[in-house]
């Protein structure tokens, strides 16, 4: 499944990050820590399709459904 | 002199610290040698060292033409022949997220035979939260120098100025690492190193599922734009009338000194008229630039991108670009400097394209003379309300509604970056805005406005006084050079109904739109109809304006981009008078053909 699925307050592990190295949004979502491995959680699903709120380690990052749809996660895990 | 290049991921707080390193002592310059303006400044306990900020990225890897002028430009700067240090500043609290970055530039710095330093910035914040960082560890695994700082309270500063000033080229372990293993060790520090702190990002949680929530999310956001548009229009309104006042002030004492006849008009028109009608947004600027500077450093402007990305991504537009083009309700000027907040040159030249449109207030005047002429004063829905007002409304509606529809025409028809470009935004953590840097911030910004955009929009205000003054002294205004000029124009708006009378005051108005009324006012013989615009819409009424042209006319000032100051800005903003002056003519034309095909839609009526 993909990052855009993960519900509010779940955490996953990356599996990996799609779209190919000449992908800009892959290779900056790789730059900034969505690594094989890395567990990532879903804090908030703003209302009216606005880009979703998720953590990695100890930062937040917006993304919209088609970044967050290049991250695919493996398995779920309690938050 | 020894060059400091600072460098680091956006939200590390480099600015901040740069700002600690030089003392605020911050002006916007080219490093030698490469073409992008960084700031820069004077070490403040070495002077003979120079600070470079550099513009905050997250890797060497490029995702944007702006992220590849700034890579470029660092690049550039690495192999210049100077001694230099490089010093990238890391996030204490969020440590991986800069730690790709960080070996790419060491390994970048190593090649040059550039010394290299981490300054581990915000050690006060993980101080506050009781949590621990093994320093040594991490300076054992980067193989290189890590002072810790903090860039809010100062401490670690003067440690690192004296780092900076003895940095040495020392082996370096990453001068031959190839990028899958940056990537590799820089998750492997980041898995070791990074403090264990969900408690930092539980508590941003909290905050945010408050101030991104559906319900409560939309009820902050418009509290706080209500009270920034109030700050910047309302509360800065006194200062703007003390400007004003001044300016006329100054020049009812000066100007009686000078000899009456051509020098004491010029004084008194162009020189202080036109000081006063650009100095006046002065206040505007300063007050702007303070609270969009508390909102950026507070941590809520990046939430406010993100509540408004949706809704302007289908107009080729950012989040980010909502504050701007609310902005330009009010004003354009201050609106084109609150596109700076956006990072990505696209998507700050599409705002660009759109903030002239937005129904700004200069626009009011005319509107509403215009309105008084073409519709009577008279109510609907059972006396509810006034058809001028509704009219007024609608006229508001277009000019926002023409904005978005002619930003997404232009991203479409200009493979704009910013459709394609990922919405990926870091939220900074929420913090209390550090306001010294900001007020200093604000200054500056003030002064750029003066210094820069002041200068074109005074010799524009000299060529329009002295054509409009001219062959005879000021006496009347339908017999000077911009009369006449007006009359060349003619033919250009007889196709809307309109004559040299409006065509004089369609050019005077690019010093200001409001000028409009003014000088319809003087051409028509009617004194102060800028303070009642009643008796020269009377006249107008008389002269046989008929529904048509009046209709044509409202259009023609919705779209035309009739304003020295805003072209001015633009050109000094985007870096490219080409930029602003294409703007300037699409504007005009696309004015004239919508107010032509007005024109001969009202007149089947």
């Amino acid at each position: 499944m993909s990052l855009w699925s993960l519900s509010v307050g779940a955490s996953a592990s990356v599996s990996s990050v799609t779209g190919g190295t000449g992908n800009a949004a892959a290779q900056r979502l790789i730059d900034i820590g969505f690594r094989k491995g890395q567990t990532v959680s879903c804090l908030l699903q703003p209302g009216f399709g606005a880009p979703r709120v998720f953590a990695l380690g100890n930062a937040t990052y917006s993304l919209d459904k088609e970044t967050a749809d290049l991250v695919i996660l493996t398995d779920d895990r309690p938050s | 002199m020894k060059n400091v290049l600072l460098v680091g991921a956006p939200n590390s707080g480099k600015s901040a610290l740069f700002n600690r390193l030089t003392g605020l002592q911050h002006k916007v310059a080219n490093y030698p040698g490469i073409t992008i303006d960084v700031g820069s400044g004077a070490l403040r306990s070495d002077t003979r060292a120079q600070v470079w900020d550099f513009p905050g990225t997250y890797s060497l890897n490029a995702i944007s033409g702006e992220e590849e002028v700034a890579i470029d430009a660092l690049r550039s700067a690495l192999a210049d022949e100077r001694p230099a240090v490089v010093a990238m500043v890391l996030d204490a609290t969020r440590l991986e997220k800069g730690l790709t970055y960080c070996l790419q530039v060491a390994r970048e710095a190593a090649r040059s035979k550039k010394p290299f330093l981490v300054l581990l910035n915000m050690m006060d914040i993980l101080e506050h939260n009781e949590l621990a960082l093994d320093l040594d560890g991490l300076r054992a695994s980067l193989g290189v120098p890590v002072l810790p700082v903090s860039a809010r309270t100062g401490n670690g500063v003067e440690a690192a100025e004296a780092a900076l000033l003895n940095a040495s080229a020392a082996q370096s372990p990453w001068a031959d690492t190839p990028d899958a293993l940056i990537e590799g060790s820089a998750q492997q520090i980041a898995d070791r190193f990074v403090p264990q702190g969900e408690l930092l990002v539980r508590r941003q949680a909290k905050i945010d599922s408050w101030l991104l929530g559906t319900a409560s999310g939309g009820v902050a956001f418009v509290v706080i734009m209500t009270l920034f548009f109030q700050a910047i229009f309302t509360w800065s309104a006194p200062l703007m009338d003390g400007v004003e006042a001044f300016i006329l002030g100054l020049g009812a004492w000066l100007v009686p000194l000078v000899p009456e006849g051509i020098f004491a008009d010029f004084f008194e028109d162009a020189v202080f008229g036109g000081l006063g009608a650009f100095l006046v947004f002065v206040p505007q600027i300063f007050v702007l630039t303070l609270i969009i500077g508390a909102l950026e450093d507070s941590g809520y402007l990046a939430r406010a991108a993100l509540i408004c990305h949706r809704p302007l991504s289908y107009f080729g537009l950012s989040g980010k670009s909502f504050v701007p083009l609310l902005s330009g309700v009010a004003c354009a000027i201050p609106a084109i400097y609150a596109a700076r907040t956006m990072s990505s040159r696209q998507e700050r030249l599409m705002t660009y394209v759109a903030i002239p449109l937005m129904p700004c207030s200069a626009r009011l005047p005319v509107y509403a003379l215009l309105i008084t002429v073409l519709i009577p004063d008279t109510t609907a829905f059972g006396g509810l309300l006034g058809w001028q007002g509704l009219v007024m409304s609608g006229i508001y509606f277009f000019g926002i509604v023409s904005a978005l529809l002619v930003a997404s025409v232009a991203s479409r028809l200009g493979e704009s970056e910013s459709r394609k470009q990922a919405f990926i935004l870091e939220l900074p953590a929420y913090r209390t805005p550090n306001i010294l840097p900001i007020i200093h911030a604000s200054v500056n910004r003030a002064g750029h406005f003066i210094q820069k955009a002041g200068s074109i929009i005074f010799t524009v205000t000299v060529v329009v006084w002295f054509l409009g003054y001219f062959p005879n002294g000021g006496e009347d205004l339908s017999a000077s050079w911009l009369a006449v000029l007006g009359t060349w124009i003619q033919p250009v708006f007889e196709p809307l109904g309109l004559d040299w009378r409006y065509g004089v005051a369609i050019l005077a108005s690019f010093l200001a739109r409001e000028v409009f009324v003014g000088t319809l006012g003087t051409i028509f013989g009617i004194e102060n109809a800028d303070d009642d615009p009643a008796p020269l819409a009377e006249r107008i009424t008389e002269s046989g304006l008929t529904a048509a042209s009046g209709a044509a006319l409202v259009v023609f000032f919705t779209i035309a981009l009739q304003c020295v100051s805003t072209v001015a800005l633009l050109a000094r903003e985007s870096k490219s008078t080409g930029f602003a002056m294409r703007l300037l003519l699409s504007y005009l034309v696309l004015a004239w053909i919508a107010a032509f095909a007005v024109h001969g839609l009202v007149s089947l009526f």
